[in-house]
């Protein structure tokens, strides 16, 4: 058994440990994935992003127009004490303009327009049979629609419908959670194989 | 040594998932019109395309995301398509190129002509959006430090147009991104590897046709699996997965049945 594969499963082991109740032993586990994450995350950030995009290119081919990026990043530092902090607030706002810039009008297409018009499509197949798809998410999408209309109280129509809402709601929220169980329980069986058979070779 | 409810409800899932995968039984799975989707977008991809793989999860994924990433490569491997791999999270960046490399070497693949890893980019937004206007410029190196034009797969290889198509490997928000920016602006056909809690966040899209294919969770890897014909993690995990999800579904009738009992009686929980 190589190294790594011994310190994983022992380290597996040690967080799996949190299951009976806090120790040191998990603590230290923890402390460990966290040390190591943040290392991990600096070492790739300083050689893919400063160097790669800002140092390299400034100093070594000369390119002095990053010069504009390097100075609004040294300004957010500026936060860092009271006198200077008003400086912070230029690359907070190039920031918050430019990503709002993108952002706003990609989600308003990709999100919602795209999606508003995916709802909607032909109630019958082309064998002119009613398609059951169609019409239920068009019910689902109104019924839970309605339930968010707060201008009005549910009662009669709106109240019938807000309540179909609420089913619809409930279904989306079962199947999400559902999902998500699925997914935990398949991060558990990956660490149990990994166990079984890389550190106690058990199972090939 | 004082043991309560929860402990014997945790021993009872460790016992349930050791013995089911001790057994070494692997159950037929039947391929989902989502997974065989994707299996038939890449099998109809043309030898020698370039097909960008972008790994946007975390380490602690890895679990799931492994067996959905490596019967991935295995199949682009075989069509001898030629991946390129990039990473949006700074956690994946590792993860990414060593599946990559070590699934290479199942199909005796040289780096640097049939498949490349570009590495991370900080800012996703942006390097979406960058890479749209020029991949060389968002990654004048690869991730071993090369320079790009001195990799020869890479030549001609410019912006999305010269890409069959991005996979995203996710495990969290990130193909959105890629389909807001990647495939919103840049027409780029996006598909995505997910894990099993995303998937309902990414039906939406598939069904709008903004995201092309998608296959999900470890049950979705078995059924890759299945469909490419050789077997691994997921497939290996299907009882387990089965015979755990038994186990839940018990533990839930036998806590509403507790609960009406007690009510029945007066009493509380």
């Amino acid at each position: 058994m190589d190294v790594a594969t011994f310190v994983a499963g022992v380290l597996t082991l040690a967080i799996f440990s949190f299951l009976y109740r806090d120790n040191p032993v998990y603590k230290m586990a923890e402390s460990l994935l966290i040390g190591i994450s943040i290392g991990y995350v600096l070492v790739i950030t300083w050689t893919n992003s400063l160097m790669a995009l800002l140092f390299n290119p400034l100093f070594n081919d000369g390119r002095l127009w990053l010069l504009v990026p390097f100075a609004l990043g040294l300004l957010m530092f500026g936060r860092f004490h009271r006198s200077t902090v008003n400086f912070s607030r230029i690359p907070i706002a190039v920031l918050i303009g430019s990503g709002a810039g993108v952002a706003i009008p990609a989600m308003l297409n990709e999100r919602t327009l795209k999606q508003m018009s995916a709802t909607v499509g032909p109630l019958t197949t082309e064998s002119g049979f009613p398609d059951i798809s169609v019409i239920v998410v068009i019910l689902g999408v109104l019924c839970t629609i309605s339930y968010f209309y707060f201008s009005r109280e549910h009662r009669g129509v709106l109240g019938k419908s807000a309540r179909v809402g609420t089913w619809f709601l409930m279904i989306f929220f079962g199947t999400t959670f559902g999902y998500t169980v699925m997914s935990r329980m398949s991060t558990f069986i990956g660490r149990v194989e990994f166990l079984l058979s890389d550190f106690l070779k058990l199972t090939n | 040594m004082r043991l309560e409810a929860r402990h014997y409800t945790f021993i009872g899932l460790a016992v349930t998932v050791v013995a089911a995968m001790l057994v070494g039984f692997q159950p037929d799975v039947t391929p989902s019109p989502d997974t065989l989707r994707m299996y038939e977008y890449i099998d109809s991809l043309p030898e020698g395309s370039i097909v960008m793989l972008s790994f946007d999860h975390e380490a602690s994924s890895l679990p799931e995301i492994r067996p959905l990433a490596v019967a991935l490569l295995r199949h682009i491997y075989s069509k001898n398509l030629r991946p390129v791999g990039v990473a949006l999270l700074a956690e994946g960046t590792g993860v990414g190129y060593g599946l990559m490399r070590q699934v290479a070497r199942e199909y005796d693949k040289k780096y640097g002509e049939d498949y490349v890893y570009l590495g991370f980019r900080p800012q996703y937004i942006a390097a979406i959006l960058s890479m749209g206007e020029s991949v060389p410029a968002t990654f004048p190196e690869d991730y071993l430090g090369r320079p790009y034009t001195e990799l020869p797969m890479l030549v001609g290889v410019n912006t999305y147009d010269d890409v069959a198509g991005v996979i995203s490997v996710a495990d969290g928000s990130f193909t959105n991104h890629w389909i807001e920016y990647g495939h919103g602006r840049y027409g780029v056909r996006v598909s995505a590897f997910v894990t099993a809690a995303m998937v309902t966040t990414y039906d939406p899209y598939l069904a709008s046709g903004q995201l092309h294919a998608m296959v999900g969770g470890l049950r979705g890897a078995a059924e890759y699996e299945k469909l490419i014909g050789i077997g691994g993690s997921g497939a290996r995990g299907m009882l387990a997965q089965t015979c755990s999800h038994l186990y839940v579904i018990l533990l839930i009738i036998i806590g509403n049945v507790v609960y009406f009992r007690s009510r029945r009686k007066g009493g509380g929980v």
